[in-house]
């Protein structure tokens, strides 16, 4: 390693390089390899490994053959699979808007610094910090008919009945799921958009203010365009949370009723650790993969792209 | 009087420059400016009001859980009732923690996993960040741009070759398994704030060490140490965080119920025993998972924000 970086520095300036460069290379080299060693072994390898997996017909133990594509061929013709991907679309679109909302109007709430904004920043950031498992258990008590929190309060306004069963119907489920998620997730997206907004400099305001223009039309013509990266950056973090999706829907539905709150990442779940077919489970995993990366291009994309 | 609380306002500096800027774009006079300032009490009252209200959306639930889990089982799996809303008891947590569920275990192995994994990332990512900001070489960009691949690679979509992976290595039914895992996924953003931790020190610092002939390690140690502890703290809350809440690797990596982290634990509590699940139990569980979330992040919130930031600047 040392030896071609020292060539390829006589190439380029004609002099060997000097034992203090190559000192610098080598110390530099021996501090970044253990983060190099790890993401190669547990984070580079397995993406690589798991191309290799999806071309075999791989069991979680036995031997294994090459097939080629037929997993991915399969893939056409698996209606769970599939299924499991309009479901998570579906998830994503319903979750992806109420998130973003909500957190842009609480970062113009909590952006100002008056007295008070830090503590209900903090408040407001809670549920996310919490976690969205500790969460999900909470909500399988308070979901259940006839003793669960959620019905006692809905049946007092009249709302709904207070035997309902939230997690064994598909829409009541998918409901409350998103619910929960809305309020778990907001947060986040307003620190990150209130990071963003406290950065743009004030005097960009000034003009503004002074021409009496509506607090609408300055959110609109002035935070929203220079606050296109923390847009991007929220939406992302938002929209592929959601497509990997699996916590909630496992210890809240565990995808039922029959398979339909089976999100994705529980679709590859089942195949590789409930059918034992690793292969089929890696051929899942890469289509997975590329559609995060796409989704993840787009709206990098589109949101960060050059002029306006 | 307004006045003086406004200038007040204006000495301490705490008043944010839009609100310090609007009494002089409001123009001259102690009237009109008293009256605005009388107007911002106001809407101050407002906004203290609505901020407690949106909180209380966020936070009383949370609240209600920690309530709900001190009531007895028989309270929490029957109609809420007034009746039993002054009866609470310990009663949750000493089940949970002895006898069948033992769940003390568990939250001890989260306990290991997670502090290990902080600990261990905050190490690494350390090393990384010196190498990365300091000793620029051959190739430093390729391998910062690697570290940096993996923040774009859902952990999720990996988890089938990683198991095989893990099982090679042993690493399965393992606790130092599930470090290296956590560790790995935390790396990115630990390796970033890192970086920039030590590029924003003082370059007469970095030249005073240089000259000093002072070695690599007792440079790292004792020249940058303070300047570096606030990205240490960042790096290992994350990892600590995540790996305290994490999921879906722990549900794959183990299978013996004694290695299990709490949050798959929790998952045992909700099937439950022969049919009947206890849901005293399970809110307990749940809360005990919240509490060092909530001490750890109230404690630390200002290194937490710091790594938000420098990933919304990132974008």
């Amino acid at each position: 390693m040392t030896a071609t970086a020292g060539r390829r520095s006589r190439r380029l300036w004609g002099q060997a390089p000097s034992a203090q460069q190559r000192r610098t290379t080598r110390t530099g080299l021996a501090l970044v390899s253990p983060a190099l060693l790890l993401v190669s072994a547990f984070a580079l390898f397995p993406l690589g490994f798991g191309v290799y997996i999806s071309l075999t017909d791989w069991p979680l133990i036995g031997a294994y053959h090459f097939i080629g594509l037929a997993n991915y061929q399969s893939l056409i013709h698996n209606t769970v699979f599939l299924e499991s991907i309009v479901f998570t679309l579906k998830y994503t679109a319903i979750v992806t808007v109420p998130i973003f909302v909500l957190g842009y109007a609480l970062a113009v709430f909590v952006r100002s610094n008056r007295p008070g904004s830090t503590l209900f920043r903090t408040m407001i950031f809670l549920p996310y910090i919490v976690g969205l498992v500790a969460e999900s258990y909470m909500a399988v008590v308070e979901l259940q008919p006839d003793s669960g929190t959620a019905n006692f309060v809905l049946a007092k306004f009249g709302i709904v009945s207070a035997s309902t069963a939230w997690l064994v119907h598909t829409g009541l489920a998918l409901t409350a799921i998103s619910i929960l998620v809305v309020w778990f997730a907001s947060g986040l997206t307003m620190m990150l958009l209130m990071a963003g907004m406290q950065g743009i400099p004030h005097e960009v305001y000034e003009s503004a203010r002074v021409d009496g223009a509506s607090w609408w039309s300055i959110e609109r013509r002035l935070t929203i365009p220079l606050l296109r990266r923390s847009i991007a950056l929220s939406l992302i973090i938002s929209v592929v949370g959601s497509f990997l999706a699996f916590n909630q829907f496992f210890i809240m539905t565990d995808g039922g009723p029959g398979t339909s709150t089976v999100p994705v990442v529980m679709s590859i779940f089942d195949t590789a650790f409930a059918q034992m077919n690793v292969g089929l489970a890696s051929a899942m995993s890469v289509i997975l993969v590329l559609v995060v990366g796409v989704i993840t291009f787009i709206q990098f994309h589109y949101l960060q792209g050059d002029g306006d | 009087m307004a006045v003086v609380r406004n200038r007040q306002a204006q000495l301490s500096g705490r008043q944010p420059r839009s609100q310090a800027a609007r009494p002089r774009a409001g123009g001259p006079g102690g009237a009109a400016a008293a009256d605005r300032a009388g107007r911002r009490g106001r809407g101050f009252g407002w906004y203290v009001l609505g901020g407690i209200g949106i909180s209380a959306v966020f936070v009383v639930p949370l609240l209600w859980e920690v309530f709900r889990s001190l009531q007895p089982e028989s309270a929490v799996s029957a109609a809420p009732s007034a009746k039993t809303f002054s009866h609470l008891t310990f009663g949750n947590y000493q089940v949970l923690l002895s006898g069948q569920d033992d769940i003390l275990r568990n939250v001890t192995n989260s306990l290991i996993v997670a502090v290990a994994a902080a600990l261990l990332t905050a190490l690494v990512s350390m090393l990384a960040g010196y190498g990365f900001a300091m000793f620029r070489f051959r190739g430093t960009n390729l391998a910062f741009g690697l570290v940096l691949l993996a923040f774009m690679i859902p952990f999720q979509a990996v988890l089938t070759p990683l198991f095989l992976e893990m099982h090679f290595l042993g690493l399965l039914n393992n606790l130092a398994g599930l470090v290296l895992f956590y560790t790995t996924f935390n790396l990115p953003v630990g390796v970033y704030v890192m970086r920039n931790s030590f590029l924003q020190v003082p370059g007469e610092l970095v030249d005073a060490a240089r000259v000093d002939g002072a070695s690599v390690m007792t440079t790292l140690l004792s020249v940058y140490r303070p300047l570096i502890m606030p990205g240490i703290a960042t790096a290992a809350l994350y990892a600590f965080l995540f790996s305290w809440t994490e999921f879906l690797g722990a549900l794959s990596f183990l299978t013996d119920d004694k290695l299990f982290t709490l949050p798959v634990a929790l998952s045992n509590v909700e099937t439950g025993t022969y049919g009947a699940v206890n849901y005293g139990l399970l809110l307990a569980g749940a809360v005990i998972a919240m509490i060092p979330c909530v001490i750890v992040y109230v404690s630390l919130q200002r290194y937490y924000v710091r790594g938000l930031v420098s990933g919304a600047l990132k974008g």
